[in-house]
C-alpha cells in the first residue's frame, strides 16, 4: 500500500513536470497579425555650427589640445513616424545617448499590424527641424500572418531599408 | 505580519504534506530532501548535457539540426538525454521552490541562517540563466522568442549602447560566434559559478545533505526517464528571422517572465525580479527580530571532548586551546553568530546527566534559559503516578513543533526539549529507571523533518548505541518509541500514534 502511495506521488510529480514544461500553450501574437520591427542606432546632427579657432585662441591651448575647430557635442533629437497609408502606427523622438548627449540615438519596436498589403512609409528629422523629415522611404508591402519586416536604416548608403 | 504570512504559509503546505506523509516514510519523503534532490537533478542535467555537448554543433545553421539529429536519429540514446536534460532542468525548479517556501514558513532563514538563505538566492538566478541559455541553443521558434525577448530585457539595462534585440532582427545579421558565447555561458561560465554557489550555500553547515537516501535517487531518476520515454522533448520548427513565432509550446518553469515582457516593459519586468530578491534578501533581518540566548560552556565541567562540536549541525561549536590551566588539552567554544539556541550541544555533552545527586546539574555546556536542569525538572513535574493498567508513557515533544502542543492538549504528559538530540539519552534512562513513566514516546518534528537538521538522525544513532553519548545498555529500548521513525510514522496523527503506542505496551504486556 505504502508501495503504492510512492508510486502515486512519484507519478504525479512526473504529470506536473511533464504538463507545465509545454502547456498552456502561449500566443505570441494573434493569429492574422504580422510584425513590423524598427531598429536602428543613428547619430543626428550636431544642435550648432563647428567654429574655426582663430591662431590666438590656439595658442591659449595647451600644445596636445590644439584642434582648428570647435564643435558643440551635444546632438538634435531623431524624430521619427511610420505610417501604414494615413494611419501613424509609431512616433517618436529619440534622444541622443551619452551624458552630454553626443552619441547615437537607439530605436527598437516591434508594431504589431494586422496581416494584409500595406503601404508603408517612414520618416526621420535629424536636423531638429519641427517639420519634414531628412530621410523618407516609403514601399507596399505584403505581410502575411506572422511576417517579421525590418525597417532599418543603412549608416553607409543613408537611407531606409524595408525588408 | 510576519508571522500570519508563516501561518498561511504552513496552512498551504499541510495540503502537500499530508498526503506526502501517507506516501512515504519519513526518511523516503522527498520533502525532506528538497536541497538534496535539486543537487541530484542537477547532476542529471550534468551527465545528460555532457552527452548533448558530444554533438551539439555551435553555429546559427548547425545548432538546430545537431538537436534535431539526437532527438530524431539517435532517439534510443540522444533523444532520451535530452528530454532527461530537459525534464531533471524543470524539476529541479519545483525542488527549489518548495525548498524555499519550506525554509520561510518554517522560519529557517533568519539568525544564523541567513547566510544559506541569502547565498540560495543568486543560486536561483544562476539556475534561471542556466536554462534560459539552454533553451537559446536549440535554436527552435522557442529560442528565437527567447533570445529576442532576453535582448529586450537587457536592453533595459543601461550596459550597451547599441540594441542588442536588433540582432535578432534577420538571419544575415546573427554570427556563429555568437552561439559559441552561448554555449560558453551555458556550458563553462555559469556551471562553474553554480558549483561554487552551492558550495558556499551549504560550506557553514555541519554535515549538509548533499545526497538523497540510494532508493529516493533512483525513484526520481526513474520518473524522469519514464517521462522522457513517454513524452520526449521535441523541438519546434527551425528558427526563422523574417517570422515571427506565433504559438508555442511554452515551459512556464523557466519561461515565466517572457509573458510579462511582452505585456509590461522590460523595465518593470526588471524591477519586479529585482524587487524580489532584495526582499527576499532582507528577510532574515525584517521584524519580529528574534533574539535568541546562545548555548554558554562551563569550563568546571567541560572536559573538552568536543562531542558538542561534532554534533553541533551549524558549526557553532570550535575547539580551542585550554585556557583555565587544567590538565585538559582543550575546551569547547561558542561563536554567538552561529549558535541558533538548539541544545542539540547539551544532548551531545556527556556531562549533561541527570542522574546526579550531590552536585547542582551543570553539564559543560548548556541552555541559560532551557537549562539540562530545567528538563530535569519538567521530568519530575511530569512523572506519572500508576493508577490503572494503562501504561504510563512521557512524551517528549520538540518546542517548535506543533505535534508537542496537540498531544500536551489531549492530556498527556510531554516534556519540552528544544530538539530531541537537546536530550540526553541519559534521561530516557533516568525516566524509566527511576519509574517516572514506564515508556517513552519522543515526538521530534513532524515527518521526521528536524527543525535543526540533525536532531532526529542523532538522536536514532544515540538510542541505537551508535553514536556518543550512547544509551545505557540496560535501557530496553523497546520502551521507547521515535515518532518519526516506522513504524509509528506510519500514523500522521500524533495523538493516533501515541495512543497506538500505548496499545502495542499493552499487548506486549499481555502476551508476557
Amino acid at each position: 500500500m505504502k508501495m503504492l502511495g510512492e508510486v502515486a506521488a512519484w507519478a504525479f510529480f512526473a504529470v506536473v513536470v511533464g504538463v507545465l514544461s509545454v502547456w498552456p500553450r502561449y500566443e505570441i501574437i494573434d493569429r492574422g497579425n504580422a510584425i513590423v520591427s524598427l531598429t536602428f542606432s543613428h547619430a543626428a546632427e550636431r544642435v550648432g555650427e563647428c567654429r574655426m579657432l582663430t591662431q590666438e585662441e590656439l595658442n591659449k591651448l595647451p600644445p596636445n589640445m590644439r584642434k582648428p575647430s570647435d564643435c558643440p557635442r551635444e546632438r538634435h533629437p531623431v524624430r521619427i513616424e511610420l505610417r501604414s497609408a494615413d494611419v501613424v502606427l509609431y512616433e517618436d523622438l529619440l534622444l541622443p545617448s551619452g551624458i552630454w548627449s553626443d552619441g547615437k540615438a537607439n530605436i527598437y519596436r516591434r508594431i504589431v499590424v494586422p496581416a494584409g498589403e500595406h503601404d508603408l512609409s517612414i520618416g526621420m528629422n535629424d536636423s531638429g527641424g519641427a517639420s519634414g523629415f531628412d530621410f523618407e522611404a516609403a514601399d507596399r508591402v505584403d505581410l502575411h500572418a506572422g511576417r517579421n519586416l525590418v525597417i532599418r536604416f543603412d549608416e553607409q548608403s543613408q537611407e531606409f531599408l524595408i525588408r | 505580519m510576519i508571522e500570519r504570512v508563516h501561518s498561511i504559509g504552513r496552512g498551504a503546505y499541510e495540503l502537500l504534506r499530508r498526503p506526502l506523509a501517507h506516501a512515504f516514510d519519513s526518511e523516503q519523503n522527498p520533502l525532506n530532501y528538497l536541497g538534496a534532490l535539486t543537487i541530484f537533478f542537477c547532476w542529471i542535467v550534468l551527465v545528460s548535457g555532457v552527452w548533448l555537448l558530444i554533438f551539439f554543433r555551435t553555429s546559427v545553421s548547425d545548432a538546430f539540426e545537431s538537436v534535431e539529429y539526437l532527438t530524431h536519429e539517435q532517439w534510443y540514446l540522444g533523444g532520451v538525454m535530452r528530454s532527461l536534460h530537459r525534464y531533471a532542468s524543470d524539476a529541479l525548479i519545483i525542488t527549489i521552490l518548495l525548498h524555499v517556501v519550506k525554509e520561510f514558513i518554517f522560519n529557517r532563514y533568519r539568525l544564523n541562517r541567513w547566510f544559506n538563505w541569502v547565498t540560495g538566492i543568486p543560486l536561483v538566478w544562476m539556475i534561471f540563466a542556466l536554462g534560459i541559455t539552454g533553451y537559446w541553443l536549440v535554436w527552435d521558434e522557442l529560442a528565437q522568442f527567447v533570445a529576442i525577448s532576453t535582448a529586450e530585457l537587457l536592453d533595459a539595462l543601461p550596459i550597451f549602447t547599441d540594441s542588442m534585440a536588433g540582432n535578432f532582427m534577420s538571419d544575415e545579421l546573427l554570427s556563429d560566434r555568437f552561439f559559441t558565447l552561448m554555449a560558453f555561458i551555458h556550458l563553462i561560465g555559469l556551471p562553474i559559478f553554480l558549483v561554487f554557489g552551492i558550495w558556499l550555500h551549504v560550506f557553514r553547515l555541519n554535515g549538509p545533505r548533499i545526497n538523497p537516501p540510494r532508493r529516493m535517487m533512483a525513484a526520481a531518476l526513474l520518473c524522469m526517464l519514464v517521462l522522457s520515454a513517454i513524452y520526449p522533448a521535441i523541438s519546434h520548427e527551425q528558427a526563422n528571422l523574417a517570422m515571427t513565432p506565433q504559438l508555442l509550446r511554452f515551459d512556464w518553469f523557466y519561461l515565466h517572465v517572457y509573458p510579462l515582457v511582452q505585456r509590461w516593459s522590460p523595465g518593470s519586468v526588471w524591477m519586479l525580479l529585482v524587487g524580489i530578491s532584495v526582499v527576499l534578501t532582507i528577510a532574515p533581518w525584517a521584524p519580529p527580530a528574534r533574539k535568541t540566548t546562545v548555548a554558554v560552556v562551563d569550563l568546571d565541567n567541560c572536559n573538552g571532548c568536543r562531542r558538542c562540536a561534532d554534533d553541533c549541525p551549524f558549526g557553532a561549536i570550535e575547539m580551542v586551546p585550554r585556557s583555565d590551566g587544567t590538565n585538559y588539552t582543550h575546551q569547547a567554544e561558542v561563536d554567538d553568530e552561529l549558535c541558533i539556541s538548539c541544545g542539540i550541544c547539551v544532548g551531545a555533552c556527556p556531562t549533561a546527566t541527570p542522574f546526579r545527586s550531590k552536585s547542582a546539574l551543570i553539564p559543560g555546556i548548556d541552555l541559560p534559559n532551557h537549562s539540562a536542569a530545567d528538563i530535569r525538572q519538567q521530568i519530575v513535574g511530569q512523572a506519572i503516578v500508576a493508577t490503572s493498567s494503562e501504561p504510563r508513557v512521557m512524551v517528549f515533544g520538540c518546542r517548535d513543533d506543533r505535534q508537542t502542543e496537540r498531544v500536551r492538549k489531549a492530556g498527556a504528559n510531554v516534556v519540552t526539549v528544544r530538539c530531541m538530540a537537546h536530550l540526553q539519552p541519559s534521561y530516557l534512562d533516568f525516566v524509566l529507571s527511576r519509574d517516572k513513566a514506564d515508556a517513552i514516546m519522543l515526538l521530534g518534528c513532524e515527518d521526521g523533518n528536524c527543525n535543526y537538521r540533525l536532531g532526529a538522525e542523532w538522536t536514532e544513532a544515540r538510542i541505537a548505541r551508535e553514536r556518543d553519548p550512547r544509551l545505557r545498555k540496560r535501557t530496553d529500548t523497546t520502551k521507547i518509541a521515535m515518532g518519526w521513525v516506522t513504524p509509528w510514522s506510519n500514523i500522521v496523527d500524533p495523538v493516533k500514534r501515541l495512543d497506538a503506542f500505548c496499545n502495542a505496551l499493552l499487548n506486549r504486556d499481555g502476551e508476557t
